[in-house]
This record gives structure tokens, C-alpha cells and sequence, in this order.
């Protein structure tokens, strides 16, 4: 890739082994980052389509039960830990969030490159105890099971990924203080791009609650091998007080899986449909209200969980009103379609479909957070749809549609647009034909977490199978096609999609230090009805003609 | 007042603080000795904070108005859980 | 760059003020760590009060309070350390850094004679040691000498951290520049109040129930 057009960018800065892992420049930390998450995100799918194998017929005779435990544990704590959370922040953000607020890098530069060493050694622990016979308590670690009863290597996993929290941590404090210290001239708060805005919400979020989660797995570690018995109730220990802990976390850490995903919608949107963001102060606070109150619901995990009936109805309340904020956003965004001169580029694709998506997985959160029917559905397969139209339908769809409307910027080239629009169908008709057999499923009550199940829950399961097969197929195409654009991909243009944002506005891919002179801001975000942009459109051969 | 005798003041202030919280738990206070504790607890933190931390500027204080407002949240939603 | 250690920056005093919110960010941060810490214990102590307070007797309080003051004292001097360093008075910095960290070391010790202590008195439940309590309700004074062990351990381990911190900075001090030193006298002292008032809060919660 190092040849002569890359001199002069940050590309061009030494190619050498050395000059990568020592960097600090916050482009380079990013595609770090973005090479071990996308083996991460391979890894944690290949244990999914096994699971998908062994559920095509319900005997089980693929895997044996305790194979599928540590199967389905192992799945969910590297998509989680290893790569949703860190997902599109620790990759997108680490390499735009200092282009898009007109800075030359993060307020820390080291401690962004200590952050991905952490991150690489508490994974190295997660991969040591899959290797050493892996963990059977899911990725949740449920006490007292997690404690007392589970033979596997909880404690490494569970250090592991305490470890990786404090990258996590890292890259939370870099973020805030960048945003709140490093804006550029005239650009003021509601001048950021949301992107940024949803960057800022998911950085308190992580800043604020991972500790907590530290917190419990490190009682769970103690437990486990100092025999502290804090949640053994053989000792007055409460079992029930490490789900508090946990979800205390993880409801608000769903929310640092999917807000940077809204940010990044957020971008695509506007940009192809050739129109402001409508309702902009809305769409930035309601990113500011999910971070917030996405802390007050977390007793919905706990409804059958034995919590006090007040507390399940005072819970399930708040999660209905958690909703709003993310209602205002899809309504924000359908409204910033309308009239707009839609074109549909890869990017776009594939922040439509986050847009169905993540409303429909959202709508089924409404079903949950309703205390009688959760009664009914939690623990079946309903729940697991629903995180997955949310996590993987939203999150990674908008991971892809970053990746791709960023792509540009990132590397210099442009990638075969045919192909991308094909993988970006391909993904969505395979995720559908994968997670919406399992609302049917949980619907008729087949519970997860098992690898058999009754014969008459086969159609369903065989449709959700074939499904991952396709979606496998729609993750795998761009590996390919973004590969070969690396090397042989046409030059890019400064601002192929023209679009607004002060990434645009430096050359493709950014010098060392981001601007050739720093910038002033004078506009608001999306001003794509401005003079002089509003009929422009990306066309490759024109590009390529003036060339 | 100099600097340097705010913070000796503010030294001998939390020392007096400590034996005032120690001499407390001799007394029988029924179930006022834990509130009176933390109550000292928190009076030597915002010393410490002000005086020593010099907890000052807006940025600081949101971070600190955040973590609070944070362990809120956790202490109260997970007592009235149970 | 013109004295900034971060390219992003273009004048120290930008620099430093992002630090100092860094710091603070990082602070309430470490705060939710030990505020989930303390709300184990408290739903503990709700649900076992009697037992607690019984077993929290066993603990040494003349230890405990000389620790807390020896802390304080730290605290002091770490203040003592930062008034200096704005002053340009570099020995002085130095000495008292150096006071800051041997008083933490200090601590540490009296806090290992304490833990000698309750080991041999059977009063340890961790790593399969023996447990002898002859006070009412054992199971959850089990419970308390756990947590005191998990609480106190991390609280430690932090201490030890700083101290860390400390030693490697007065070894780096000669080659660090007058802006640095500030910086860094800052940022670790923020630090160091912090442990300390975590302290502040774990002494009474741990030493001083008597109901
Ligand atoms: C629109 C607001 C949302 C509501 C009202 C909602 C509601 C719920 C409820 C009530 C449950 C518990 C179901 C049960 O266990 O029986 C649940 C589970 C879950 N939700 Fe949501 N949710 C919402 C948004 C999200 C988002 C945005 C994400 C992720 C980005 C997400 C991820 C999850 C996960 C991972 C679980 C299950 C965790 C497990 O048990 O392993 N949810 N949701
Ligand atoms: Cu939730």
C-alpha cells in the first residue's frame, strides 16, 4: 500500500512492524483496533454457526450439551466484550472524532495506544481459557452458578475481561476530554456532528458504569479463588446482588453498543438523502437522555429474578419511558428522508436497513419491558431476537455502513460499489431469515441456551440456520471486496460522497496531523441545503474522468 | 489567609474530624452512630476536595456532580429492588 | 510542539487543564468501582447488622485510627508537595514526595501487622485459612471478615499503585522539565487525595459499627 501516492499521509509514515505498534497517531491506533475486532468478530461468528449447525435438528448430535455451554458462552462474551463494545468508538471514533471536532489527535495520544495493549492482553486471557477448555456460564456469569458450581476457567475469562474494561475505561476519558478541550474555533456544542454527540453519551456511559462491572467480576474472581463467599448464600451472601451489579453495566453497556451506531446513521442519512438532519438538538439529546436514563431500567433483566413485585413494576415503567428517546431518533431520522433526493450508495443500504432493524428489535423491547408478558418470553428464544435485531441488525449494520461510508477516508480508495451493494442486501435478507424464525420460536415458549430441543420447533430452527448461512456470507463478501480495494482500489477523492463534516474537508486519506491548516468552523452540521452542495452527487465515472 | 495555613488548618481540621468519629463510637447513639460516621466521613471528603484536590472550574465539578449523581442511582434503584 | 506533551495541543495551558478534567473524569470513574464495592457491603450489613457489629469488634480500632491519621498525614504532605512545586521549590517537592510515599509505605505495614494479627487469631477466611470465631452468628461474621478482606485488599492495591507512581517520578525527576513536574505532582496527587478519602469513608464503615 506504502507507495508513492500515500506519501505525505499518515499512511506514508513508516510501514515497518515498528512504526504500527508504536504509533500514537489516533488514524493508525484506530486500524489497530479494527484488524484484532474484525478477527475478534470472525472468531466469536464461527462459533455461532456451529451452534447454528447444531440446531438444525433438534437431537443433539453435533456437539454434546457441555460443548454447546461453552459454545454459546464463548460467543457472547467475545461479541460482547471483544467487539461490540469496543466496535465502533474504539474504530470509527478513535480515527474521526479528532477530524470531525478539527483537531490534530485525541487529548492523550499514548494513553489511546496503551489502550489497545490492554485491550489485546485482557483478550489474550479470554483466548487462553477458551484454548485451556473454555467457560460454561454464559456471558452473563450469573452467581451462584458462576461461583459455586461452573468447572470452567471463569476466572480467566472473567479477568479477562475485567481487563479489557480499563481500555474501555481508557478510551471513555480520552473521548470526554477531547470533546470538552479540543473543539475547534467556532465549533460549538450544537455545531458537533451527532456522531460525535452519541461518541460523548457512549464515552459517560462506559466511563461510569464499567467500573461497576469491575467491580463484580472482581468479587467474582475473590470468590472464586480467594473463597470470599460475597454472593455465596450459604454465607449470607445474595446471589441476586451480583445481577444488580451486572446489570447495573450491561443494560446501560446495550446502550454503548448501539449509540455510536446512531451516530453513525446519523451521518449516512443526511448524506444521501441530500438534506439537514431534521430536528438536530433533538436527535443530540435524545443521545444525552439514552445515556442517562438507560441507568434506570435495568431491573428488567431481573423481573423473574426474584427482585420485590414494587421494584419489577417501578422497572418496568422506566423501560417503557427508555424508549422515547430512541423513538424520537427513528422518527428524526424517517423525517430527514422525506423529500430528500435519496440515492442508495453502499453506506446507505445499509443505514436503511439498521433503520428497520433496530426499530423492529426496539418494538420487541417494548414486549419485554411489559412485566406480565416478559413473565412469559424471558428466557426463550423472543429475548435472544430481540438483542439481535438490536445488536447485530443495528449495531453491526451500522459498523458496516460506517465502514464503508468511511472507507474513503480511511484508506484512499474506493471499493467496487456493485459488490457492496450486493453484501449489504445479501446481510439483510440472512439476518432476517436467521433472527426472525427465533421471535417465533421464543413466542412458543422453546427456551435458550439449550443444544436439543422438541421436534415440532424444527421448521423454524432449519429456517434460522439456513438464514446464518447467508448472513455468513453477506459478513465474509466485504473482507474480499474491501481487501481488494486496499491494493488495487481506484484513488479516492477528497470528499467522494459530498458531504459535510470537517473529515471531509482534509485529503484522502488525512496527513500525519490531520489538517494541512486548522480549521475554522462557521456552519452547523448537515448543512447540506447550503449553496453550492445541494446538487452535487458522487458519480465514480465522473470522478474518474476528471482524473 | 496564606496558603500554607489553609492547609495546616485544614490538616488539623480532618485529624480532629478523625477523633471526633472514633470518641462517637464509644457512645451509644442507637442507630444515629452510622449516620453521625458517615456524616464525618463526608464532611472530611469535601475538606479533602476542596482544600487538598482544589476542586475548582466547571469541568471538575460536572465530573464529580456526575459520579454522584451516578452512585445515586446505583444505591437507590438496587435497595428498592429488595 | 511549543511545550505540550500531546500534540493536540497548542498551548500548555490548554494542556493542563485537560489534564487536571482527566484526572477528575478518572476519579469519578474509580468511584463507581468502590461505590458498588461499599453498596455490597452495605446490603450485607442491612441484612446482618448484629452479626457485623459483633465481628467488626474484633477488629483493631487503635490500628485503624493510627493508619487513617498516618493517611491523612500523607495527604498533607502530598499537599505540601504540590504548593511547592508552584513555588519552583524543587528540593523541597522532593522531600516532600518522598515523605508522601514512605508514609504510605507505613501504612502499608501497620496494615500487614493488622492482617498478621487477624490470621493467626482465626479470623481470615481466605485461602482455606482456619477460621476460629467464637463471637455469635459465625456464618455472616464470615461474611464481614470477607468483605473487610476484599475492601481493605483493593483499597491496598491502590495505595501500592500510587506508591509506585511516586517512586518512579522522584527517580525521573532530573530529567523532567519544570512543566512536566507540575503536571505530573498534580495529576498523581489528585490521585493520591483520592485513595485517601476513600479511606476516609472505609475506616468508620468497616471499624466503627456498633449496632
Ligand atoms: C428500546 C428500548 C429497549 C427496551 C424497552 C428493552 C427491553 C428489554 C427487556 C425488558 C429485556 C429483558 C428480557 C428478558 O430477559 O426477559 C431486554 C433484554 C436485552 N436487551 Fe433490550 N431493550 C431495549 C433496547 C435494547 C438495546 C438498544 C439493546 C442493545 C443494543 C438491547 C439489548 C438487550 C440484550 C443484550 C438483552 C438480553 C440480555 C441477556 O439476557 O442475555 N436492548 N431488553
Ligand atoms: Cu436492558
Amino acid at each position: 500500500m506504502s507507495n508513492a501516492a500515500m506519501q505525505g499521509t499518515y499512511l506514508g509514515e513508516g510501514s515497518g512492524l515498528r512504526a504500527w505498534l508504536l504509533t500514537t497517531d489516533h488514524k493508525r491506533v484506530a486500524w489497530l483496533y479494527l484488524v484484532s475486532l474484525t478477527a475478534f468478530f470472525f472468531l466469536g461468528g464461527a462459533m455461532a454457526v456451529l451452534m447454528r449447525i447444531e440446531l438444525a435438528t433438534p437431537a443433539g448430535d453435533l456437539v454434546s450439551d457441555d460443548v454447546y455451554n461453552r459454545l454459546f458462552s464463548l460467543h457472547g462474551i467475545i461479541m460482547v466484550w471483544f467487539f461490540l463494545v469496543p466496535s465502533i468508538p474504539a474504530t470509527m471514533g478513535n480515527f474521526l472524532l479528532p477530524l470531525m471536532i478539527g483537531a490534530r489527535d485525541l487529548a492523550f495520544p499514548r494513553l489511546n495506544l496503551a489502550s489497545w495493549y490492554v485491550f489485546i492482553f485482557g483478550s489474550l486471557f479470554a483466548l487462553f481459557a477458551v484454548a485451556a477448555g473454555g467457560v460454561d456460564t454464559g456471558w452473563t456469569f450469573y452467581t451462584p452458578l458462576s461461583t459455586l458450581y461452573a468447572n470452567g476457567f471463569v476466572s480467566t475469562a472473567a479477568f479477562g475481561v475485567f481487563i479489557v474494561g480499563f481500555s474501555t475505561i481508557m478510551t471513555g476519558i480520552n473521548f470526554i476530554v477531547s470533546v470538552h478541550t479540543l473543539r475547534a474555533p467556532g465549533l460549538t456544542w450544537f455545531r458537533l456532528p451527532i456522531f460525535v454527540w452519541t461518541l460523548y453519551a457512549t464515552s459517560l456511559v462506559m466511563v461510569l458504569a464499567t467500573p461497576v462491572l469491575a467491580a463484580s467480576l472482581i468479587l467474582i474472581v475473590l470468590e472464586r479463588v480467594f473463597g470470599i463467599g460475597i454472593f455465596n448464600p450459604d454465607l449470607g451472601g445474595d446471589p441476586l446482588l451480583f445481577q444488580h451489579l451486572f446489570w447495573f453495566y450491561s443494560h446501560p453497556a446495550v446502550y454503548i453498543m448501539i449509540l455510536p451506531g446512531m451516530g453513525v446513521v446519523s451521518e449516512v442519512l443526511p448524506c444521501f438523502s441530500r438534506r439537514p438532519l431534521f430536528g438536530y438538538k433533538a436527535v443530540a439529546m435524545s443521545s444525552m437522555a439514552i445515556a442517562v436514563f438507560g441507568f434506570l431500567v435495568w431491573g428488567h433483566h431481573m423481573f423473574v429474578s426474584g427482585q420485590s413485585a414494587y421494584a419489577g413494576v417501578v422497572f418496568s415503567f422506566l423501560s417503557f419511558c427508555v424508549a422515547i428517546p430512541s423513538a424520537i431518533k427513528v422518527f428524526n431520522w424517517s423525517l430527514t428522508l422525506r423529500k430528500g433526493e435519496i440515492s442508495f450508495e453502499t453506506p446507505m443500504l445499509y443505514a436503511l436497513f439498521f433503520l428497520a432493524l433496530f426499530t423492529f428489535g426496539g418494538l420487541a423491547g417494548l414486549f419485554l419491558a411489559a412485566l406480565a408478558v416478559d413473565v412469559h418470553v424471558h428466557d426463550t428464544y423472543f429475548v435472544i431476537a430481540h438483542f439481535h435485531y438490536i445488536m447485530v441488525g443495528g449495531m453491526v449494520t451500522a459498523y458496516m455502513a460506517g465502514l464503508h461510508f468511511w472507507w474513503p477516508k480511511l484508506t484512499g480508495r474506493m471499493y467496487s460499489e456493485i459488490a457492496g451493494r450486493i453484501a449489504a442486501t445479501v446481510t439483510f435478507v440472512g439476518f432476517n431469515l436467521t433472527f426472525f424464525p427465533q421471535y417465533v420460536l421464543g413466542f412458543d415458549g422453546m427456551p435458550r441456551r439449550y443444544h436439543t430441543y422438541p421436534p415440532e420447533f424444527q421448521f423454524w430452527n432449519v429456517l434460522s440456520s439456513g438464514g446464518a448461512v447467508v448472513l455468513a456470507i453477506g459478513y465474509l463478501m466485504p473482507l474480499f471486496y474491501l481487501g481488494w480495494s486496499l491494493f488495487r482500489g481506484a484513488r479516492a477523492p477528497d470528499n467522494p460522497w459530498n458531504a459535510t463534516g470537517l473529515e471531509w474537508q482534509t485529503s484522502s486519506p488525512p496527513p500525519p496531523h490531520n489538517f494541512e491548516t486548522m480549521p475554522i468552523v462557521t456552519r452547523p452540521a448537515y448543512a447540506y441545503d447550503m449553496k453550492g452542495l445541494e446538487h452535487e452527487r458522487f458519480s465514480p465515472h465522473r470522478e474518474e474522468a476528471a482524473r | 489567609m496564606s496558603e500554607l495555613r489553609k492547609l495546616t488548618f485544614g490538616y488539623l481540621g480532618l485529624l480532629a474530624l478523625l477523633a471526633l468519629t472514633v470518641a462517637s463510637s464509644f457512645l451509644d447513639l442507637g442507630g444515629f452512630n452510622v449516620a453521625l460516621n458517615l456524616a464525618i466521613a463526608a464532611a472530611k471528603a469535601v475538606l479533602i476536595a476542596l482544600l487538598f484536590m482544589h476542586l475548582t472550574g466547571t469541568l471538575p465539578r460536572l465530573a464529580v456532580a456526575a459520579a454522584g449523581l451516578w452512585l445515586v442511582i446505583l444505591f437507590g434503584l438496587t435497595l428498592i429492588g429488595r | 510542539m511549543s511545550g505540550t506533551e500531546s500534540i493536540a495541543f497548542d498551548t500548555p495551558q490548554r494542556e493542563r487543564r485537560a489534564d487536571n478534567f482527566a484526572m477528575w473524569v478518572f476519579i469519578g470513574s474509580e468511584a463507581m468501582l468502590f461505590g458498588a464495592i461499599f453498596l455490597v457491603f452495605l446490603v450485607a450489613h442491612i441484612d446482618f447488622g448484629p452479626a457485623f457489629a459483633a465481628a467488626s469488634k474484633h477488629l483493631s480500632l487503635p490500628l485503624g485510627t493510627f493508619n487513617t491519621a498516618v493517611l491523612i498525614t500523607s495527604s498533607f504532605t502530598m499537599a505540601l508537595a504540590h504548593r511547592f512545586t508552584l513555588q519552583r521549590r524543587w528540593h523541597a517537592t522532593v522531600w516532600a514526595l518522598a515523605a508522601t510515599s514512605a508514609l504510605g509505605v507505613c501504612f502499608l505495614v501497620v496494615k500487614g501487622i493488622e492482617y498478621g494479627k487477624e490470621i493467626s487469631e482465626g479470623l481470615a477466611p481466605v485461602l482455606d485459612l482456619p477460621f476460629r470465631y467464637a463471637g455469635p452468628d459465625p456464618v455472616h461474621a464470615q461474611l464481614f471478615f470477607g468483605l473487610y478482606f476484599a475492601m481493605t485488599s483493593l483499597h491496598a492495591l491502590h495505595l501500592i499503585g500510587g506508591i509506585v507512581v511516586i517512586a518512579g517520578m522522584i527517580a525521573l525527576w532530573r530529567r523532567c522539565s519544570p512543566a512536566n513536574r507540575l503536571r505530573r505532582v498534580v495529576a498523581v496527587g489528585l490521585y493520591w487525595h483520592f485513595v485517601d478519602v476513600i479511606w476516609v469513608f472505609m475506616f468508620p464503615v468497616l471499624y466503627l459499627i456498633n449496632r
